[in-house]
């Protein structure tokens, strides 16, 4: 039972953290649009999938 | 001129609507790249400062999207530019917010990194209140998260509590468990509950109780007790603490905002759509050359705001066109339906007038500015509307002044609530009284009403039919007598010919003539077809009204008088003329004042003298509109009595009443006739609606219990009218009695539904049946469901006009 006074309270400070990282979210406008994400992998040209592809090949 | 210009391209084969890729665009010209660089034209575009930086946040418009990936395409290529640090394009409201660097970046090169990836950009100088709502909505879902986030976990700390036996929890873990719940009560109170707290303070300080008060006592009340019993001072508050009941009804209650605010959006995005604002940059000529040579021009691009008038512009295709203007340069169809509900595509070439915020949909055109900024139409238009959405209706203050009774009413039951279930049960008493409280806030009551009412003037602006008071629709929907103030309103004020005068006797145009006549009524038109007078234009569209052809003649020596008529030769030698009576005639016909006196004459000359015999008056009359007719019809389907209240001639009036099939309610009537008629029928019980021009008629129109101005020219600001028909499509009249009906049935539904759900949940509430999260649940299901009602209206297809 013990733990419970070492639960209850990181459960609480999980809440509020989990607030926090929403809040963040919300604010930055990551709902606002949610299907152009999805499509941003299949964006050609991207330069990091082209550096990774020629460090594969050497 | 038009049919060779390089502007005149063949017509979209679909509408901008559907996107679809642009064509590549041209580079930036210098002169377009000086204008886009205008430092003040940054200035506008600022959506918001990051604290402590020199960056800013600015918007651009876009165009050409048509879907999303392309969004991923102009970010990456405005990321290019020099001095942008930060892009995010959205695709569904076309805008773009980009963080800058001012002292690096130039719009224009914004602009063109933009254009060369195929999409349109502009300056969006309206961005800010634009980034004010979305503020204002991320605010308010934050809140309502946190509140839910909350209650959750205090949902998951009370549950133990509810199911365990008495002892069976230790007691310094119970402590635990309610400062737990206190800690995470804490952000629901300080930050979710700050609208009903803070609607609540702004009441009391003017002394006054708003709908936000009981509920804001409710939630103190709860939180206080609450605390007291998680700290100690369980000996005057009890053993039970509410915190699942507070974070819990403060979620219903913020769901049911949140949803609420995203159904009245729907609204006002109708309004805002008649608001579709004017493009922020336009082009304008930079040479002075002459009209015809347009095509070949310079352009530069500038801010709407340096616009002046007689500059002239080129309106590429799907823009909107930015000021009133003439068009000067190439043919094209234009969209006017948000500004006359005129829903077809209208055909426009050089010489005719276009107003601002219609959508150039055919090809680019060329146009020189008449009117600007506050002047425009569309301006005149916009204002009206604002008017309309931000004044309160008469009713609406008296409503206020009823909730104030009925909230103290529920305080004092909360009250008494509270103090009898001291006898009954105190452990429930705080519990009673919040639920109380909570049930009876009379949200649903106040929203019955106006909601319906901006719903219904929504969808009734989207129709070309403004207006300009709420209370008018509660009026308009229960008028049974309509009168037209103006014979002038029910026509075109254009004249046609209706009869031929010859001999003494009169034809009328639309039954079979004599054959003398009618070989003199084919010489009048053939002879009206060499002018351009507009009463010759209205002979010959007579003629070709009747089916007859219309044949130039063989005529000699045309010459046209002004202020007198035509005269030519024929091919033996005969004068004729064709125009006023005492010049054709050689005297004054007399008679000028008669109603039925022949407006035009035609008679033949010879010698220097007129020859009786050939004389043939022409009989004109003013043509009724054609909606005329149908909008009759439709009123006196929907149970109204259409009749004619003219201070025009008895004969014209009762031509008009005849033609139309109204009934004559005064003829040559001076204003104070036209006030004691509508006064003798509101006397008789009968609601009274007034048409007019909405000008000239001030005090009729103040008489009604409705005025209804026909919007025909630029004065539209001057009108005081309750309702405004644009463009005077006269079916828009019946369309708006239909509609106003429809807003009052719902405005009742919606009343009948909060009055029975507040005196049901009353009595269960005060019975201790109804806990406070269920009230909170009730509460927002109830003012969320006279919302969807109230939405309804705009949703409904309208009957047709056309039909």
């Amino acid at each position: 039972m013990e733990i419970l006074y070492v639960l209850i309270p990181v459960s609480v400070l999980l809440v509020l953290a989990i607030l926090a990282v929403l809040g963040w979210a919300i604010h930055s406008g990551q709902f606002e649009d949610i299907d152009q994400e999805a499509l941003r992998i299949l964006q050609a040209g991207d330069q990091n999938s082209q550096d990774n592809v020629e460090r594969h090949q050497k | 001129m038009t049919s060779a210009s390089p502007l005149v391209a063949p017509a979209p084969p679909a509408s901008p609507a559907l996107q679809a890729p642009l064509p590549p665009l041209p580079e930036l010209s210098p002169a377009q790249a000086a204008g886009l660089d205008d430092p003040d034209l940054l200035a506008q575009c600022v959506v918001d400062i990051p604290l402590g930086s020199s960056l800013r946040r600015i918007g651009l418009g876009l165009s050409g999207m048509y879907c999303a990936a392309c969004a991923i395409t102009i970010e990456d290529a405005l990321l290019q530019v020099p001095g942008v640090r930060e892009v995010q394009v959205q695709a569904t409201s076309q805008r773009a917010r980009i963080l800058v660097d001012p002292a690096q970046v130039s719009l224009s090169a914004m602009v063109s990194a933009v254009q060369r990836v195929g999409y349109r950009a502009w300056p969006d100088a309206a961005a800010r209140a634009g980034h004010e709502r979305l503020r204002e909505r991320r605010v308010l879902v934050w809140r309502l998260s946190v509140a839910a986030f909350c209650m959750m976990q205090v949902m998951m700390i009370a549950v133990p509590q509810y199911v365990a036996g008495p002892r069976e929890i230790p007691e310094d873990i119970w402590n635990l468990m309610n400062w737990a719940n206190w800690v995470l009560s804490l952000p629901v109170l300080l930050f979710s509950c700050g609208p009903f707290f803070s609607g609540a303070w702004r009441a009391a300080r003017q002394g006054r109780i708003a709908m936000d008060t009981p509920v804001a006592i409710g939630i103190a009340a709860t939180f206080i007790v609450s605390t007291g019993v998680s700290f100690g001072a369980q000996d005057v508050f009890g053993h039970e603490a509410y915190y699942d009941s507070l974070t819990m009804f403060v979620t219903f209650l913020l769901a049911g905002r949140w949803l609420e605010s995203r159904a009245r959006e729907r609204v006002t995005q109708s309004l805002e759509a008649l608001c579709v604002r004017l493009p922020e940059a336009v082009e304008r000529a930079v040479d002075n050359v002459p009209d015809a040579d347009l095509g070949s021009v310079a352009v530069a691009s500038v801010a709407l705001s340096s616009l002046k008038h007689g500059d002239r512009v080129r309106v590429a295709v799907g823009q909107a066109f930015p000021a009133d203007g003439l068009i000067l340069l190439g043919q094209t169809e234009v969209d006017e339906a948000l500004l006359t509900g005129e829903s077809r595509a209208v055909p426009r070439a050089p010489g005719q007038t276009v107003v601002a915020g219609s959508l150039n949909l055919g090809a680019p055109v060329w146009m020189s500015v008449e009117r600007l900024g506050p002047d425009t139409r569309y301006q005149q238009i916009v204002s009206l509307v604002h008017q309309a959405m931000t004044e309160k209706p008469g009713w609406m203050r008296s409503a206020d002044r009823i909730a104030g009774p009925f909230l103290w009413g529920v305080l004092v039951l909360a009250a008494g609530g509270f103090v009898a279930w001291q006898w009954i049960d105190p452990a429930r008493a705080v519990w009673v009284a919040v639920s109380v409280l909570v049930v009876t806030c009379p949200c649903a009551l106040s929203l019955a009403a106006p909601s319906a009412l901006l719903s219904a003037a929504g969808a009734m602006a989207k129709r070309g039919v403004l207006v300009r008071r709420l209370d008018a629709l509660e009026a308009l929907a229960t008028v049974r007598q309509v009168y037209f103030d103006k014979t002038g309103t029910l026509t075109e004020g254009e004249l046609s010919v209706v009869a031929l005068v010859s001999g003494g006797a009169s034809h009328r145009l639309q039954q079979p003539l004599p054959e003398a006549v009618a070989a003199q009524w084919q010489q009048a038109v053939s002879l009206a077809s060499h002018s351009q007078h507009p009463l010759s234009r209205s002979v010959v569209q007579a003629a070709r009204d009747a089916g007859q052809a219309v044949s130039p003649g063989q005529w000699l020596d045309v010459k046209e008088l002004a202020g007198k008529g035509v005269e030519a030769q024929d091919a033996v030698g005969l004068t004729w003329r064709l125009g006023r009576s005492d010049w054709v005639l050689g005297f004054d016909e007399g008679g000028q004042d008669a109603a039925d006196a022949p407006r035009v004459w035609l008679a033949a000359w010879r010698d220097g003298r007129c020859l009786p015999d050939s004389a043939l008056g022409l009989r004109m009359d003013e043509v009724f509109r054609a909606e005329a007719m149908p909008a009759v019809q439709q009123l006196r389907a929907l149970g109204c009595t259409a009749s004619l209240l003219s201070g025009d001639h008895a004969d014209r009036v009762h031509e008009a009443a005849r033609h139309l099939g109204t009934d004559v309610a005064g003829a040559q009537s001076s204003p104070e006739d036209k006030l004691a008629v509508i006064a003798a029928a509101q006397h008789q019980g009968a609601h009274v609606a007034v048409v007019g021009d909405g000008i000239n008629d001030a005090p009729v129109l103040a008489q009604a219990d409705v005025s209804v101005a026909l919007d025909q020219g630029a004065a539209l600001a001057q009108s005081q009218a309750d309702l405004i028909v644009l463009n005077g499509r006269l079916t828009g009249l019946p369309e708006a009695v239909l509609q106003s009906r429809r807003a009052m049935r719902i405005v009742r539904q919606n009343l009948a539904w909060a009055a029975v759900y507040n005196f049901s949940c009353i009595p269960l509430a005060l019975m201790g049946l109804l806990p406070p999260w269920a009230a909170g649940l009730g509460m927002a299901a109830s003012s969320l469901l006279v919302v969807l009602n109230s939405l309804r209206l705009g949703a409904t297809p309208w009957k047709s006009s056309t039909s």
